[in-house]
């Protein structure tokens, strides 16, 4: 197990993490600016979680939700053990080869996102009573509001906002390591995980018929869990 | 060079003075009392008369003041609305809006918990204002903690305003330049790759020179490293400790015994 966790980190891991941290948060006030209904907070957690392996990628979480806290917006602070879960996940999944083509990377957008719903809705249940200071919460409120259960509305709402951001994070994240020279990802505890099998158009369009199944999966669960 | 991200003061109190384990520690304590203790006014009274008089002690009161209203208040009082009007438990209605109640039950429980959260937010803001970053990690690093993990915190404090006025740069370059970061939703989504690319592509850039350079500094190596700056740690600080754990300790037991 220890041998394990240290195999994620060499000294490329070390330095790699204080720039993905910072790339989260970057990243995540770029989106701020453009308005967009998606957070992408994720992209430098995932990054390092391809490249160095799961352990990696949830210190890097953790580490960016408590400096994110520590800095900038302390509301961040309680959420980390979502990207702790959001971090270990990704690498998970790309250890399972499910980070070399755009439709797998789908998938595993997907697996976080449901992921990060399961893991945050404790936190919200419990630390916030089901509403916290985000948006989303305009939807759980209207869920309690129409006699749903708390649990159910805190998760229900999350299964309707994390996929689209997660998704998107995940592809953002491909698309990097596409975009990087091999020279520079060689180094890195875990670059095998990262090689691309075939990014052509043809996958591209298994992806978009990928994403479409999700959601019809993704609806198929919101209706169990508000009917059930 | 960009200044480093840091909130710390340099003025000598005796807030500063104390060793930075034991404000972590202080820290620690003041959000598991607002959080454990299943007394009501606890989160309320650490808010409002103990932490304000803990930043006089400190001599950072200007600052801890000018922080509360600008950040503090403002997230916590959205957190108090969104919690009064949407919580839906309780009986006894104030008002009503559409389908929003706000019962005496939700007005109480949003309170106490913005209170929490204040009480979380201004500890963390006047242990920042009282320690440097540099020795927090100095001190934990003497008492066990590995060099990487100080590596980390002290780095992204010091890359991230570089990256944030990195990511400034780019938007204004790549606006000069006629991209549409305003208009349609499609349009913004489009813009993030033309934004996201630059920066992430020229901070991992460095990766491999940077990891280079603190090898050559002994980054890995496993000898204890000795350390110019010496932190004191007074019995004092130890006393405090202990009797900080110790309140932790009955806090706990009273949130179990009255649950």
């Amino acid at each position: 197990m220890l041998d394990k966790i240290k195999s994620n980190f060499n000294t490329q891991t070390w330095v790699l993490i204080p720039i993905a941290i910072a790339i989260n948060i970057a990243v995540g006030q770029i989106v701020l600016l453009l308005k967009l209904p998606v957070f992408l907070d994720s992209i430098g957690t995932v990054l390092v979680a391809v490249l160095c392996g799961p352990w990696a990628g949830a210190l890097t979480g953790a580490l960016s939700n408590v400096i994110w806290g520590v800095a900038i917006d302390p509301g961040a602070l309680p959420w980390w053990p979502v990207a702790f879960f959001i971090g270990y996940m990704a690498g998970r999944m790309a250890e399972w080869g499910f980070f070399k083509s755009w439709w797998k990377v789908v998938v595993t957008g997907f697996v976080i996102a449901l992921t990060a719903a399961i893991v945050s809705t404790p936190i919200a249940v419990y630390l916030f009573g089901g509403i916290t200071a985000s948006g989303s919460s305009f939807i759980t409120a209207y869920l309690l509001q129409t006699g749903q259960g708390i649990w159910q509305a805190v998760v229900s709402t999350s299964f309707l906002t994390e996929p689209v951001d997660k998704i998107t994070t995940a592809m953002i994240a491909f698309a990097i390591i596409l975009g990087l020279p091999k020279r520079t990802i060689g180094g890195y505890p875990k670059a095998a995980n990262a090689e691309a099998e075939g990014a052509d158009k043809n996958q591209l369009y298994i992806a978009i018929g990928v994403v479409v199944l999700l959601v019809l999966f993704a609806a198929f669960l919101l209706r169990n869990i508000l009917g059930g | 060079m960009h200044e480093r991200l840091s909130f710390h003061i340099k003025r000598d109190s005796a807030i500063h003075r104390l060793n930075p384990l034991t404000k972590l520690t202080l820290v620690l304590t003041l959000i598991l009392l607002a959080f454990l203790t299943p007394w009501y006014w606890t989160p309320h009274i650490l808010a409002v008369i103990f932490i304000p008089i803990l930043s006089v002690i400190g001599k950072v009161a200007k600052e801890y003041f000018t922080t509360a209203l600008k950040l503090i208040l403002p997230a916590a009082t959205f957190l108090f609305i969104m919690q009064a009007v949407f919580q839906p438990i309780g009986e006894e209605i104030i008002f009503h809006f559409y389908f929003l109640d706000v019962t005496q039950e939700s007005l109480m429980f949003a309170f106490r918990n913005a209170m929490r959260i204040i009480v979380m937010v201004s500890a963390f803001t006047l242990f920042l204002l009282t320690t440097h970053p540099s020795e927090l990690m100095s001190d934990l690093t003497r008492r066990g903690l590995p060099g990487q993990f100080a590596y980390v915190m002290i780095s992204t404090l010091q890359i991230l305003p570089q990256m944030q006025a990195k990511a400034q740069t780019i938007i204004s370059a790549q606006r000069s330049r006629g991209l549409d970061t305003e208009s349609t939703f499609l349009k913004r989504a489009g813009s993030i790759f033309p934004l996201v690319g630059p920066l992430v592509f020229g901070s991992l850039a460095e990766v491999e020179e940077r990891a280079i350079a603190i090898e050559a500094r002994g980054f890995t190596s496993k000898q204890v490293k000795t350390s110019f700056h010496e932190i004191p740690d007074s019995s004092n600080d130890k006393i405090l400790r202990w009797s900080l754990l110790f309140l932790i300790l009955v806090s706990i037991v009273l949130n179990l015994w009255h649950s």
